[in-house]
């Protein structure tokens, strides 16, 4: 029985944990995937610090981690809560909900493209016909990196239905009692939902923040190639033409590294905070 | 909601509130659920549209004189039927593999006893962790060294470790319902492992193979990034590079653009439409927790 393990293992083991440990030896050596690799100690590390580029890169990326991340977590919440009642018609709304996520990446931002276009895209066409400002979204460098931001809520589907099987593990009781104790909707919510849906709102944050960063690769390689002025040069991209454009392994594996250390501090920040407050809470 | 056996006059009043609220929840999940439609539908319309006729000046939800030629045009300008080949020879290899390994993983998984098993559970979380782009650097490397890059063997290699651990650990969450006994008492009477998988695991897990079969589709089926990397002659492209073509092409001829996109996303569309009452309906969601 333990062999039906090993195509996975084998294959994980050669596909994934092999080249994500390989890549950290590589972020130290000037490599160019033809001449062997030449040991250089940090001299990659410093480039990147001193590259305007990697920085500007590296700030878009977590303001898009810090905006998107906490919205799609919530989002996911909200539709799980909207879209959790029983009957055929709630489970076409979340069948509705969920298309989006299945839809194919190029599809999805040439969709995009469009529905952003400051002149004749819909998105503009509504707001304008509800008096509201019309920005030039993809063509200025703030708005853009918010649009990618609006694109990454339409893919929550996967999140909510997490969060669906989640909210089935807490027992009806529980908001019986509370009811009969006289508790409104309000306080349910934040008495018994919340907490007891902690641990699921913890693991979804956490793939999140690996997941939402690196679909922006797709979106900002068909829409804007990073532009304008860099702006949605997001770390999947930058990666991609350090290694692939300019055929610099050393300074893509390193970007990589500073990008694992990134996601692991953030990663122990939020559960440093969490796990506090939880605390807190069952005093 | 229930109307409540002993009706406490004074908060909730007679069942009809109860209905008005409800009747507005509907309302406003009707209204959410669009927004998130909305672009298959734009991508649709405007794929429909003239070619060469000016942009619309406001929200144009379904074109006046549809133009399905649309879609012929596309395959005129592009060999579309070849990428379209690629794509599906990807997937008609890559998504039955996946869903072999990713099952039998998830079986061994569950059979395991406990400190292997958990701390095998921990390394497939863990290998969720490790974002796409951290392998692409030396998958290529293995690629070139082996000779796989540019042909189809560097899209489909992913299969062979279950597609994604996420698929892995869907399958170990269904098969751990499972009662032991069940198994030992068939392996008392002589079937062996693979029998008691084939004969007692799968016939039981069929919520999750479908949800399984779309996600492992989605999987190779979107896949952009990987043919981006690896894919060098035009022989071997996929749909979703051929679409990008027709970007490069002429990135202001939307309606053959959306006629691209539309023509890529319909079968994973209707694959998800037929499957999903399979693992979105409340009794699925409510299966995946029995005994949890």
């Amino acid at each position: 029985m333990r062999l039906f393990l090993l195509p996975f293992l084998l294959g994980s083991l050669l596909l994934i944990v092999l080249p994500a440990l390989i890549t950290v030896g590589v972020a130290f050596t000037k490599y160019n995937a033809i001449q062997p690799p030449v040991w250089v100690g940090l001299d990659n590390f410093r480039t990147l610090w001193n590259s305007p580029l990697a920085r500007l890169s590296l700030r878009s990326s977590l303001q898009f981690i810090f905006l998107a991340v906490p919205l799609r977590v919530l989002g996911a919440l909200a539709l799980a809560m909207l879209l959790q009642p029983a009957g055929r018609l709630f489970g076409s709304l979340r069948a509705a909900v969920y298309l989006p996520t299945i839809i194919p990446e190029g599809a999805f931002a040439l969709i995009f493209l469009w529905i952003l276009n400051p002149l004749y895209g819909p998105l503009n066409a509504v707001l304008g016909g509800l008096g509201l400002p019309t920005p030039d979204w993809l063509l200025n460098p703030t708005t853009a990196r918010l649009s990618f931001v609006l694109m990454a809520l339409f893919t929550i589907g996967e999140g909510m239905v997490v969060l669906l099987v989640g909210l089935k593990t807490i027992p009806k009781v529980y908001y019986e009692v509370a009811k009969v104790d006289g508790a409104g909707a309000w306080q349910l919510f934040w008495r018994i939902t919340l907490p007891l849906l902690t641990p699921w709102l913890l693991v979804l944050t956490f793939r999140d923040i690996v997941v939402s960063l690196q679909n922006t690769f797709t979106p900002s390689f068909v829409m804007t190639y990073g532009g304008p002025y860099y702006a949605t040069t997001f770390i999947p991209l930058l990666l991609f033409e350090l290694a692939f454009d300019l055929f610099d392994f050393g300074a893509a594996a390193a970007m990589m590294v500073v990008m694992y250390i990134l996601t692991g501090l953030l990663v122990i920040g939020i559960i440093n905070l969490v796990g506090l407050n939880t605390r807190d809470d069952v005093i | 909601m229930t109307s409540s056996e002993q009706p406490r006059r004074s908060e909730t009043g007679p069942s009809g509130v109860v209905r008005v609220q409800s009747v507005g929840l509907a309302v406003v999940a009707i209204a959410v659920a669009t927004i998130f439609v909305l672009p298959l539908l734009w991508m649709v319309t405007v794929s429909l549209r003239p070619v060469g006729l000016p942009p619309p000046r406001s929200v144009e939800w379904w074109p006046g004189d549809p133009q399905w030629q649309n879609y012929a045009e596309i395959f005129r300008l592009l060999p579309m039927g070849r990428y379209l080949l690629n794509s599906l020879a990807v997937a008609v290899v890559a998504v039955p593999l996946t869903l072999l390994t990713a099952s039998l993983a998830g079986f061994g998984l569950a059979q395991l006893k406990d400190p292997w098993r958990s701390r095998l559970l921990m390394v497939t979380v863990f290998l969720l962790m490790v974002p796409p782009s951290a392998v692409w650097l030396f998958r290529y490397q293995m690629l070139s060294w082996t000779g796989l890059l540019t042909t189809l063997w560097s899209l489909i290699l992913p299969a062979m470790a279950g597609g994604s651990p996420l698929l892995v650990l869907l399958f170990y969450w269904t098969f751990r319902r499972m009662p032991a006994e069940m198994i030992e008492a068939a392996r008392l009477e002589g079937a062996d492992a693979l029998v008691a998988w084939r004969r007692l695991a799968m016939p039981m897990a069929k919520p999750t193979s479908a949800a399984t079969l779309v996600l492992a589709f989605a999987l190779f089926w979107n896949d952009f990034t990987n043919p981006v990397l690896y894919l060098y002659r035009p022989q071997t492209y996929t749909l979703p590079i051929g679409v990008q073509i027709l970007k490069q092409m002429d990135a202001t001829n939307w309606p053959l653009l959306m006629a691209g996109a539309t023509f890529m996303t319909l079968p994973i569309v209707l694959l998800f439409l037929v499957l999903q009452p399979l693992f979105l309906s409340d009794k699925s969601i409510h299966a995946l927790l029995e005994k949890g």
